[in-house]
């Protein structure tokens, strides 16, 4: 703020630039209850209630999931997407200039009334995504400044330098992936079809994966098809389906028609990764190998699977009672036991949840009026969930240049 | 008259929105009037030393000169009868040092209420394009001010206020994080508005009947409400067929059938022609090989489109439907206008992008100066303000869009907010209700038994 000059306090009515009914000062009116509107719960605020799933989930478990799952544009409106794709890949080249020409750097943060830290100034960030636009807050203060940028993404996951957005998609269900460095400068861009779901970048920066819905919306209905892939953006090499690597399943070769897959996270050689994979009425944990092109399952009942950065957990949602309909709880798996933990998380989260370190987990929640926050809970199952960021989703950690 | 407000405000507050009646004595007439406060639902500042920063999770509000500082504020009101005669925005200063200042800024009206408290910044700031309220002069640390909002705030709906400051001495507020000091709007009103006369009602949604029990609920909502029936689509899962309306539809919704004047969903064209469907509703859903089709209620022209643009021969300019379109509503001689289909041109929804293909739909019907276009699709609620074919807020000639998908299927997610979506909710079945004035409309979203979600309001026509 302004250097306050010492002003004396007004004995009476203020001085008016226009003509007004002022009071000045008058009584405060006492509330009992002052903070309920949406949004305003301060971190450390008990569960919301009525918050729903995560965006793209069941609004509420036990909702009974639409027979069959919606059918996309419908069976007649698929069949102009062949059409209109390159009149409106046309139009997204247009987008991406534009949103380049306005990208960059975010500028300096100047003072404020808060003060404290800013993002990008010495300390590690969180990145997170404020109602599509890509932005930060110092991960030390997550509900202070936040800087936004001119990127928009649908998704977004940010790692050691490495920033992988999935560009908002358009009517007929195409996106990109875009790689961008620290400087958001737009490194990498691959064209994509299907609505961005899933997205991680290694701890290293060097590995992407992405997962689309390419059919259905919901991985609480049936009818549904994901595609996942990833890139290696030292080599270039580009796996554009996992459903292509060689799949074993307990021990044994596997094919089949139903195979998705989803939710992909990396170990620390950026090789070897988890991800989840469903058929016949199975959502299994794989454990995958990048050069190798392989899949093999290790476990079943895992879903979109997140690394511990040590390496020796894996934060899951675990499907209510096995059924995904009634929807989902946030769970950690020991890699070397295979022991399953409850987090004290009970509300459902349609989430990939991201690790901000080793014991502590972030995810979003999806209010019922569409907003999103970004919660976090213990890795233990200890503790309470806390309001992280409000208003925001798609949760990483940045840490600063040179940082870690 | 403002010290008995606070005072019957105080008592009755709760949950941060309060409505009391107090019966005061004025010489021999008695005069009734009632008081609601309701807090800040979103506030925030932009700083244009920080222009990339968003401050919306911050405890205090700044309005300064240099470094310039606008604060943001909104409220949402609901739950109000009667005129209003008076609305007060309350704010409070910060009880720190540097927080008083000479000026506690200009307060003026906005016409955009859609901006997000977690992603303004001074780089997108919305535009304070409204009337000037008033100003407040010098204040002190830790103690509140009122300005005069009667000018804008008439009754229940969502309010913006920008508020700016040309001294270089900044002054600071409580944000609404604080709770109890937070920015309030005092809205006192009058004597109630008389109500609701005879005029036409249209009720209805969409995504509606499968195995669930959702319709059910909202089925048994429509058998309180007299009136004209619609659907806007997916009336049958999961096909559509003679069977799904049999074993889904005809239960439930079915019920009100012969009142009913549906449009048909993509699940309908899953099975071929819809013929399930015509079927099923027979003249009431117009020709078979169109699916849309015209009628009157009152001073009301009704348009039932159909969105399923390549069943039909497209949606496109100079196609069949939009030329019928045309001349449809050059013919019709109503002053007030509202139209439905299944895909939304507007959408938040995380499942259905906006379907772009109806286009040209939106933009005869804004040609012809319409009021109100009702969608599904996507298995929520959303409305917007109204808005011009490209999304942009038109106060003068906008439509305004609902997406009604609450008929009973399964609850889908919000992907992005779109700019000027105004109401969203994803956990409440209901149908919306339109009671269609001589030149106006009331709209009022009707939710299931058991819930309490809500939406509400009332628009002239153009």
């Amino acid at each position: 703020m302004s250097a306050p000059e010492p002003t004396p306090p007004p004995d009476g009515p203020a001085q008016q630039a226009t003509p007004v009914e002022a009071v000045t000062p008058v009584e405060p009116v006492t509330r009992e209850n002052p903070s309920p509107t949406t949004g305003s719960a301060e971190p450390g605020a008990p569960a919301q209630s009525g918050g729903p799933a995560g965006g793209g989930g069941p609004a509420e478990p036990g909702v009974p999931a639409e027979g069959g799952g919606p059918g996309g544009l419908g069976g007649l409106g698929r069949l102009v997407l062949a059409a209109g794709a390159a009149v409106v890949l046309a139009g997204a080249v247009v987008v991406y200039l534009l949103i380049t020409r306005a990208g960059g750097p975010p500028p300096p943060p100047g003072p404020g009334p808060d003060g404290g830290a800013r993002p990008g100034a010495g300390g590690a960030s969180l990145r997170v995504l404020s109602n599509g636009v890509l932005s930060a807050v110092p991960l030390q203060r997550p509900d202070g400044p936040r800087t936004l940028t001119a990127q928009r993404c649908d998704r977004a996951y940010a790692a050691a330098g490495t920033i992988g957005c999935l560009r908002p998609v358009d009517p007929l269900g195409g996106t990109r992936l875009a790689v961008l460095d620290r400087d958001l400068r737009e490194r990498r861009s691959i064209p994509l079809t299907g609505f961005p779901n899933r997205l991680r970048v290694s701890a290293s920066g060097r590995m992407v994966a992405w997962t689309l819905f390419v059919d259905g919306h919901s991985y609480a209905a049936s009818g549904y098809s994901t595609r996942a892939g990833i890139l290696d953006t030292r080599t270039g090499a580009l796996a554009g389906s996992l459903e292509e690597f060689a799949l074993t399943v307990d021990g044994r070769p596997y094919r089949a028609a139903d195979v998705n897959v989803w939710g992909v996270t990396f170990a620390g050689d950026d090789n070897r990764f988890y991800a989840t994979m469903s058929t016949g009425g199975h959502r299994y944990l794989v454990e995958g190998d990048f050069t190798a092109r392989t899949l093999r399952t290790v476990a079943d009942r895992v879903e979109c699977p997140s690394l511990s950065p040590d390496g020796t957990r894996i934060a899951f949602k675990a499907a209510v009672g096995g059924d995904p309909a009634r929807g989902w709880r946030l769970s950690v798996m020991d890699v070397a036991t295979g022991e399953v933990l409850a987090l004290a998380e009970t509300r459902s989260v349609d989430d990939q949840a991201a690790w901000l370190d080793d014991r502590t987990l972030a995810y979003g929640l999806q209010r019922s009026d569409g907003v999103n926050d970004v919660w976090a809970v213990p890795a233990d199952g200890t503790g309470r969930p806390r309001l992280l960021v409000p208003g925001a989703n798609s949760p990483s950690v940045e840490a600063p240049p040179g940082g870690p | 008259m403002f010290r008995r407000t606070t005072g019957i405000t105080a008592v009755l507050a709760a949950a941060g929105l309060v409505a009391g009646t107090v019966v005061a004595v004025v010489g021999d007439a008695t005069v009734a009037s009632a008081a609601t406060t309701v807090a800040a639902t979103a506030d925030t500042y932009v700083d244009d030393s920080a222009t990339g920063t968003n401050h919306g999770t911050s405890g205090q509000l700044g309005v300064d000169g240099s470094p310039v500082k606008r604060m943001f504020l909104r409220f949402d009101v609901s739950g109000v009868s009667g005129t209003v005669t008076a609305a007060k925005l309350r704010v409070h200063t910060d009880d720190v040092s540097g927080a008083e200042s000479g000026s506690g800024g200009t307060f003026r009206a906005m016409s955009t209420t859609t901006w997000s408290e977690t992603g303004v910044t001074w780089n997108n700031q919305p535009a304070i394009d409204g009337a000037t309220l008033g100003s407040i002069g010098s204040v002190t640390r830790n103690a509140w001010y009122e300005v005069d909002v009667t000018a804008h705030v008439k009754g229940n709906g969502a309010y913006s206020f920008g508020v700016t400051s040309s001294s270089t001495d900044g002054a600071d507020f409580d944000a609404r994080e604080t709770g109890s000091t937070a920015p309030q709007l005092v809205i006192t009103t009058g004597s109630t508005t008389p109500p609701p006369s005879g005029d036409p009602v249209l009720v209805g949604a969409g995504d509606i009947a499968n195995s669930g029990s959702g319709d059910t609920a909202t089925a048994n909502l429509l058998d309180g409400i007299p009136g004209t029936v619609f659907t806007t689509g997916d009336d049958a899962y999961n096909n559509g067929s003679a069977s799904d309306f049999a074993n889904y539809y005809a239960p439930t919704w079915g019920r009100h059938r012969s009142r009913t004047r549906p449009v048909p969903g993509n699940h309908e064209y899953n099975t071929s022609g819809a013929s399930g469907y015509y079927g099923y509703f027979g003249a009431a859903a117009g020709d078979p090989s169109k699916g849309y089709y015209s009628y009157d209620l009152g001073n009301w022209h009704v348009v039932a489109l159909n969105s399923n643009c390549s069943a039909i021969g497209g949606c496109g300019a100079g196609s069949a439907q939009e030329r019928w379109l045309r001349s449809d509503l050059a013919a019709a001689g109503k002053p007030c206008t509202i139209a439905y289909w299944h895909h939304p041109r507007f959408t938040s929804g995380a499942n259905h992008a906006p379907y772009t293909a109806v286009g040209p739909l939106v933009q005869a019907l804004y040609d012809y100066n319409a009021e109100v276009i009702v969608t599904g699709h996507n298995h929520h609620y959303e409305r917007f303000a109204p808005i011009n074919p490209a999304g942009q807020l038109d106060n003068a000639r906008g439509i305004r869009h609902f997406v009604v998908g609450t008929g009973g299927a399964g609850f889908y997610g919000f992907g992005t907010i779109l700019a000027n979506s105004q109401v969203r909710n994803n956990n409440t079945f209901g149908v919306i209700k339109f009671t269609l004035h001589s030149s106006g409309y009331t709209w009022q979203f009707v939710p299931q038994a058991g819930k309490s979600f809500t939406d509400g309001g009332t628009t002239a026509c153009h």
